[in-house]
């Protein structure tokens, strides 16, 4: 692949059958293919998107005024769908339970997250490669896995955690419920999430702190700032816009948990629903009940709420215009 | 260290800063060595547990001697249920569906990338915007149009509407990108058609990204579970996802399930992880490209 | 001009795909061959109807059934789904008691199931079974499930530990007198004189407990009943067996399974809840418990009350989609009502049929090793027609959800305060819960 502008080994004739037209017939064709060629590339992904992607957004929109059974018959019922939501005690948990989740693991899993990038970013460690594999792997799990895998581990007086925890701490029974107890089901949710993705956002943070200019660093040593110093000055606002994506995707992410509760809880809300969220309890109204309109209220109180926060987000943190 | 000024810090003997720092250095260490103990534990766990029998399953805390091992969970396994079913249909919809959404997201990222056109600009203004609506808003509606078309409890429903991903598209576009434009033009002017462009010169450049993203897209088909648990009813259709959790459901407390059981969840997630081993790099750099930079 | 541009790992993705699909096309979905296809969630039934089911297939030559076995958590969710979508609806199914009410939503007309009431009246059956055990596979007058069980209730005791604290099963009359033996009996993280959970999932028992002193989720028309004087007493008697410093009740989570198997060997628990399909799980669970086992009727509430209560329940329907509703109704009565065949369900899985001439045949007084020779059968059938009835509503599920967070707030309520209080929470609690349940049926719109 030569950068070249003209190439010596090709003869302008056409040496052999089928290499190349004559210039006059194949420039139309030529021109003609490269104006082309741009809608060519794009319309199978621009129709497909239009059906399957715009279409149900659309189509939600004006499902969440109806009441239906299943997908085959409907009855319109202008806002009592979005009325009976708010008022509903298992949607007012789930939001709660949502809520909690998010916050946990943001201001849990984030500054843990960093905390073991920056360490791992550290020079004179040895090994990176092998921990930062060692701390990814989680991840690689899928949630389905992680929460059968959990739910066995939280198990009372034979799962692991309580064997544990029962050796090291005096008086600590084996009998501890961590997923028969509604005070204890978000904690063992929280635990689980974080070993799942703190690997998966310590990624991206020393990524972050991977390509913060070196002389940076050095110039505030020169200075004379102390570890801590430097990190408020130097790293902090070189790693601000990752910081930022990840912050705003965790957010979102959080919001959309289900895959954990619902396989650890067995397929459910948990005691006194005490793992029910937002998305599981879209599911356990559209999908099981069968009442898809209602399902599409509220996964648009869903939508506008995870789009407010982001937004409110990003402003805060002064994120520049999305610029992906 | 470095030349000493009014501002040092009050451990400004070099003794004392040297021990501070080793210090400094354990305690790190310290804490790398407990989270990466933390992070393995569970999977090393389950690994283990896979080759023991039934009663130093629930008995043993962790390891179990070494003559007790045996593959009789692997075994049953496969004789007992239809893992091996069911692994073959994840196999299936999980590679075809990777494979249909590299060859859209790359043709399409290419072609946003690397050309202007009538209407990008509203294509991609849509795109962005769906892309921050969580998917669940459109999971009733698109299960109601599948059923309509009868794709539902098909393995068509689970890969047509998944072939397209904004995600993708925007990884592409942003890798592509970087390919320089003279190497597009110097095709150009000899001869070559714009198909084959993208064919042969900028898909072999863009190796690294696809690799990335084809780990990605096989992370998120394998693990998928939402979608396919709404969509499928039959159990000839189901991924690994949603049998094993049936089979937790169904037998988890049963006598000698449980060894089954993690057996299957081990090698559900086997496949993952080799993928990873194999394509580390390009995926450290494609996860973090969009993200540094915007 | 490259084969393939896109590198190696995205070839072998490619040609797992080519492969498995070559694979697959060579084997696709099993065709519908059956005349009938069944629906069971339980593995004992599946097993026992396949030695079954070839008596039947020759005589009636022709006919296949297809027997298929789904998870019990799925299932319910699977057939709604089903009748909704009109794909993979089953000929016939059984449903479990606790979900078969949410097949009721709607109109009458959308009920997916055949109305078998004029069946089971022209043929007589009616009245032989044990007429309780329709009320929860009714609504609106028409009856959709054909009852395939009693489940009588008794206890199944560990009979060294009795005898070593000295209790006689026989002396033991009332609920008040098994207190006092459990107070001897129990020691706090070791030994609980009886299983019961401080909670409705897993081994549960306050359903059981609430039945027997006439306690239900519904009225007999369907309205909600969990704030009834009778539930809010039940509530107050149950909660202080399972929490609070007199406790003897206790739980390992799950009421079979590997974990529950070790701790009644262990003789963690003493005494368990057992409706007859659970003798089965003792027989099979906790093995090293043979000839150690005795059966003892239910306490009574109150001096001359029912000594029983009941514990889950099955149904079998006949859905709409059924092409051949005759065969499908010759197939049930196969099952269900051939003497020969009950007597060899009971060998195979200690349930009682519903139907009370059957309980005469000597198949069911066959002693039972296990138990020490005890006539298994005829003890529970002495039961079986004193078993309460449970009435539903297509909110069922809501129901049973609510009375499960109402028992554990209760039983946290209980471990903090005791008794200070403990009647205006309970009441308040289960108004509380029983309002949830009306609001929910009140938004059916259909």
């Amino acid at each position: 692949m030569s950068t070249t502008l003209t190439k010596p080994s090709r003869p302008t004739e056409p040496a052999s059958p089928g290499s190349r037209p004559t210039r006059a017939k194949s420039s139309s064709w030529f021109t003609a293919q490269h104006k082309l060629a741009p809608y060519v590339f794009v319309s199978p992904f621009v129709i497909m998107f239009s059906i399957f992607g715009i279409y149900p957004i659309i189509k939600s929109i004006m499902l969440a005024f109806y009441a239906t059974n299943g997908p085959k018959s409907q009855v319109y019922v202008g806002f009592s769908n979005f009325n009976f939501m708010f008022h509903h005690h298992d949607f007012q948990i789930a939001v709660r339970n949502t809520i909690i989740y998010t916050l946990c693991s943001v201001f849990l899993q984030l500054p843990c997250a960093l905390g073991l990038a920056i360490l791992l970013n550290q020079k004179w460690l040895k090994g990176h490669s092998f921990l930062r594999l060692a701390f990814y792997s989680p991840n690689l799990m899928g949630t389905v896995y992680v929460g059968i895998l959990f739910q066995q581990l939280f198990s009372i007086h034979y799962g692991l955690v309580n064997r544990v925890l029962a050796s090291i701490i005096p008086g600590f029974s084996t009998d501890f419920k961590w997923l028969g107890d509604p005070a204890n089901v978000m904690p063992a949710l929280v635990l689980t999430s974080l070993w799942l993705y703190v690997g998966y956002n310590m990624v991206y943070f020393l990524a972050g702190l991977q390509a913060v200019d070196k002389e940076l660093y050095e110039a505030a040593e020169v200075d004379g700032a102390n570890p801590w110093q430097r990190f408020w000055a130097v790293t902090a606002p070189s790693i601000k816009p990752i910081a930022t994506f990840v912050l705003v995707t965790s957010t979102i992410g959080s919001f959309q948990f289900f895959d954990l509760p619902y396989i650890m809880l067995g397929n459910g809300g948990g005691p006194n629903n005490a793992g029910l969220t937002i998305v599981m309890y879209l599911y356990q109204q559209g999908f099981i009940t069968g009442d898809l309109g209602y399902a599409s209220a509220v996964g648009w109180t869903l939508a506008i709420g995870v789009l407010a926060i982001s937004l409110l987000q990003m402003k805060l943190t002064g994120s520049m215009k999305g610029n992906d | 260290m470095s030349v000493q000024t009014v501002n040092t810090p009050p451990t400004a003997s070099p003794i004392g800063r040297r021990a501070s720092e080793s210090m400094g250095k354990l305690i790190a260490s310290l804490i790398l060595i407990v989270a990466g103990v933390i992070a393995l534990t569970p999977i090393v766990w389950l690994l283990a547990k896979t080759v023991q029998n039934k009663d130093d399953i629930l008995s043993c805390l962790y390891f179990a001697p070494i003559s007790h091992w045996t593959t009789e969970n692997y075994q049953h396994l496969f004789v007992k249920t239809d893992f091996g079913h069911v692994l073959l249909n994840s196999i299936f919809v999980t590679d075809v569906t990777v494979i249909t959404q590299l060859f859209f997201a790359s043709l399409a990222g290419f072609g946003l990338a690397k050309y202007e056109f009538k209407g990008k600009k509203l294509v991609m203004g849509v795109m962005l915007a769906t892309m921050m609506l969580p998917g669940q808003v459109t999971m009733a509606p698109l299960y109601d149009m599948l059923y309509h078309m009868h794709m539902v409890d098909r393995f068509q429903g689970l890969i047509i509407p998944s072939a397209v991903t904004v995600f993708g598209i925007f990884l592409f576009r942003q890798s592509i990108l970087q390919v320089p434009d003279e190497l597009l033009q110097a095709a150009r002017i000899d001869g070559c058609s714009e198909f084959r462009i993208y064919w042969d010169i900028v898909m072999p450049i863009s190796r690294p990204m696809i690799g990335a993203f084809c780990l990605m897209a096989f992370m998120g088909s394998w693990n998928n579970f939402l979608w396919p648990q709404i969509l499928m009813h039959h159990d000839y259709y189901f991924t690994l996802p949603i049998a094993l959790n049936q089979f937790n459901g169904m037998y988890s407390t049963a006598e000698g399930s449980m060894g089954i059981l993690l057996a299957g969840t081990m090698l559900s997630v086997l496949p993952v992880m080799v993928l990873f081993v194999f394509l580390q790099k390009e995926f450290v750099a494609g996860l973090t490209a969009g993200a540094v930079k915007g | 001009m490259n084969l393939f541009p896109y590198g190696k790992a995205a070839f072998s993705m490619f040609t797992l795909a080519v492969l498995s699909a070559g694979w697959i096309f060579v084997h696709p979905a099993p065709e519908k061959k059956a005349t009938l296809t069944y629906w069971t969630f339980s593995k004992d039934h599946y097993d026992a109807y396949q030695k079954l089911i070839p008596d039947f297939e020759a005589q009636h030559p022709g006919v296949h059934v297809d027997l298929e076995i789904v998870n019990n958590n799925a299932l319910a969710a699977r057939l709604q789904a089903a009748f909704l979508s009109d794909l993979d609806v089953p000929d016939m199914t059984e449903l479990e008691i606790g979900t078969a009410g949410t097949m009721f939503r709607g109109p009458v007309k959308d009920i997916g199931f055949i109305d078998l009431k004029p069946r089971l009246e022209q043929s007589g059956l009616y009245d032989r079974y044990v007429q309780s055990r329709f009320s929860p596979y009714t609504s609106r007058g028409g009856i959709y499930g054909l009852p395939q069980d009693v489940h009588p209730v008794q206890l199944v005791y560990n009979k060294e530990i009795f005898a070593k604290y000295g209790i006689d099963p026989d002396k033991i009359q009332t609920w008040d007198d098994f207190i006092a033996a459990g107070k001897k009996v129990t020691i706090p993280g070791k030994q609980y004189m009886i299983e019961l959970s401080d909670s409705t999932t897993g081994s549960g028992g306050l359903e059981t407990i609430m039945l027997q002193r006439g306690g239900s989720y519904y009225d007999p028309n369907g309205k909600c009943a969990i704030d009834s004087d009778i539930m809010v007493k039940s509530m107050e008697f149950y909660v202080p067996l399972v929490a609070g410093p007199n406790k003897i009740g206790g739980t390992t989570g799950d009421f079979y399974g590997a974990t529950w198997s070790k701790s009644v060997e262990d003789g963690y628990i003493a005494s368990m809840i057992c409706p007859d399909w659970r003798t089965l799980f003792v027989q099979r669970g906790p093995t090293k418990m043979a000839g150690k086992m005795g059966i003892m009727p239910l306490p009574a509430a109150v001096p001359g009350g029912i000594r029983t209560s009941t514990w889950g329940g099955t149904m079998l329907g006949i859905t709409k989609r059924c092409k051949t509703p005759d065969i499908a109704w010759q197939f049930a009565q196969f099952l269900y009502t051939d003497q020969a065949r009950l007597a060899k369900n009971f060998q195979n899985t200690n349930i009682l049929p519903p139907l009370k001439d059957a309980w005469s045949n000597p198949a069911f007084s066959a002693p039972n090793p296990y138990y020490g020779g005890a006539p298994l059968g005829a003890m529970y059938a002495k039961y079986a027609p004193s078993v309460p009835a449970q009435y539903t509503a297509p909110t069922i599920d809501t129901a049973k959800a609510k009375l499960g967070e109402a028992l554990i707030d209760c039983v946290k309520y209980y471990n903090d305060n005791g008794d200070k209080g403990f009647d205006e929470f309970v009441r308040a609690k289960l108004k509380e819960k029983a309002d949830d349940v009306r609001a929910f049926q009140a938004r059916n719109p259909y």
